[in-house]
């Protein structure tokens, strides 16, 4: 249920929007520079939000809401959660399972370069000794990369593994930055673990 | 589910063992710290059998369980002898008949650097360490000692390769030498070279004498220490 007080325009790719004069182009939209337009680029809502208040642009914003809502894409700066499924030598490859607190609906790769790891030491760093596959890990998301997967930094201390399990299958306890410790066996396991908490 | 075994841990040891015997318990034991080799499981209180074989022990606190497979499982400091699979830029990928291809970076050699980097074809036999194998991750290699020196590694010319059981490498490699090699030795010269993965290498000076100690290698597998003399000593007369 819509509870904006705009007019629920239903636009298609291709509508006019309105002029680059009195619009600024969204979510959605797009400038085409031969005639300085704004046209719609998907199908949907359109919505306007009124410029801020400091900004030297008095233009609204035009935005298209497509009917089916997507699921959140991750977007470089964001914090992201993905589930490890193969380390390597020089890299970890991770599914994106979260971005911020929402799921995603698409299926996102992600990619930890050894030297995104941690911040000190870098070429120092044991993939192994950080990541195992099944790791939940919290990590920052660089870059869109390449077509095949974004490039996920955890060079910070609040990122990193966050949940893991032993080789028992036991969900383990961190300890340290660099240690987790089975609660069963007591057998200790290294990974680049997340500060949690304050 | 938790059967407490009412049987001693020493009538276990140097017996076959199978998967799901329970072997220690560790509430009936004075000493409760051991170490835990291949095998074995710990869960609770007791140890139970994952991996058929022999149980070994040693002291003062050591269990494990040897057993022979054609099958190697990559391990940390093993020698072995892998056959070039393909050349890379920064690696060599090398066969050690593990699940999965092993990685020799072009600069592990002694004095290796960019300019002299070796030139080995597809299917060269090497003879190299194991350096790092985590489950999951390619194992990597390297044909020099942990000291940097190239310490007998490296391609292995000539000469004739054969492939067994991971059992009966570690049966020629033990010592006292075992007594197959020490009675060949006596009577014929011989080079040979053994990897942990199941790979055996010998050279001589004859095709013969080379398909001689192979073949009485691979027939004296089974045989026990005197039966193995007994069978040595009989083929070496047939050669004479």
């Amino acid at each position: 249920m819509k509870e904006r007080g705009e007019a629920e325009d239903f636009v298609t790719p291709g509508e006019v929007l309105g002029k680059t004069s009195e619009l600024k182009p969204g979510n959605g939209a797009y400038v085409s520079p031969q005639d300085n337009t704004v046209y719609a680029s998907l199908a949907g809502i359109r919505s306007l939000t009124p410029p801020p208040p400091e900004s030297a642009d008095l233009r609204p914003t035009v935005e298209v809401k497509g009917h089916k809502a997507h699921g959140p894409v991750p977007e470089p700066g964001a914090i992201v959660l993905a589930r490890v499924t193969k380390v390597m030598a020089k890299m970890a490859s991770a599914d994106i399972v979260c971005v911020g607190p929402k799921s995603v609906r698409e299926k996102f790769t992600g990619i930890i370069r050894q030297q995104d790891v941690r911040a000190t030491e870098i070429d120092k760093v044991e993939m192994h000794s950080s990541f195992r596959p099944g790791d939940i890990v919290k990590a920052l998301v660089l870059s869109l990369g390449d077509a095949r997967a974004y490039y996920l930094s955890t060079a910070k201390n609040e990122l990193g593994v966050v949940s893991a399990e032993s080789a028992a299958g036991e969900t383990m306890v961190p300890i340290s930055w660099t240690e987790m410790q089975c609660p069963s066996t007591g057998q200790i396991e290294q990974r680049k673990v997340a500060k949690v908490g304050a | 589910m938790e059967a407490k075994p009412s049987v001693a841990p020493s009538s276990f040891i140097d017996q076959q063992v199978f998967p799901g015997d329970l072997v220690l318990d560790l509430s009936k034991m004075t000493n409760q710290t051991i170490k835990l080799g291949g095998g074995l499981c710990q869960d609770g209180d007791v140890i139970s059998v994952m991996k058929a074989g022999k149980l070994r022990f040693s002291k003062p606190n050591k269990y494990w369980v040897e057993s022979s497979h054609k099958r190697y499982v990559p391990s940390v400091g093993d020698n072995v002898l892998g056959i070039v699979v393909e050349a890379r830029a920064d690696n060599f990928f090398v066969d050690i008949k593990g699940p999965a291809l092993a990685f020799l970076p072009v600069l592990a050699f002694e004095g290796g650097t960019r300019r002299n980097i070796p030139k080995f074809e597809t299917g060269t036999l090497l003879y190299v360490r194991v350096v790092k194998a985590n489950t999951g991750m390619n194992p990597e290699l390297s044909c020099t000692d942990a000291m940097g020196k190239a310490a007998e590694y490296g391609p292995l010319k000539d000469g004739f390769m054969f492939e067994s059981s991971t059992g009966l490498s570690r049966t020629l490699l033990s010592s006292p030498t075992c007594p197959v090699l020490e009675t060949l030795g006596k009577k014929i010269a011989f080079e040979i070279a053994v990897g942990l993965n199941g790979r055996v290498w010998v050279n001589a000076t004859s095709p013969s004498i080379i398909v001689l100690v192979a073949n009485t290698i691979m027939q004296t597998e089974s045989l026990s220490p005197a039966q193995q003399k007994i069978r040595v000593e009989n083929l070496l007369q047939k050669l004479q």
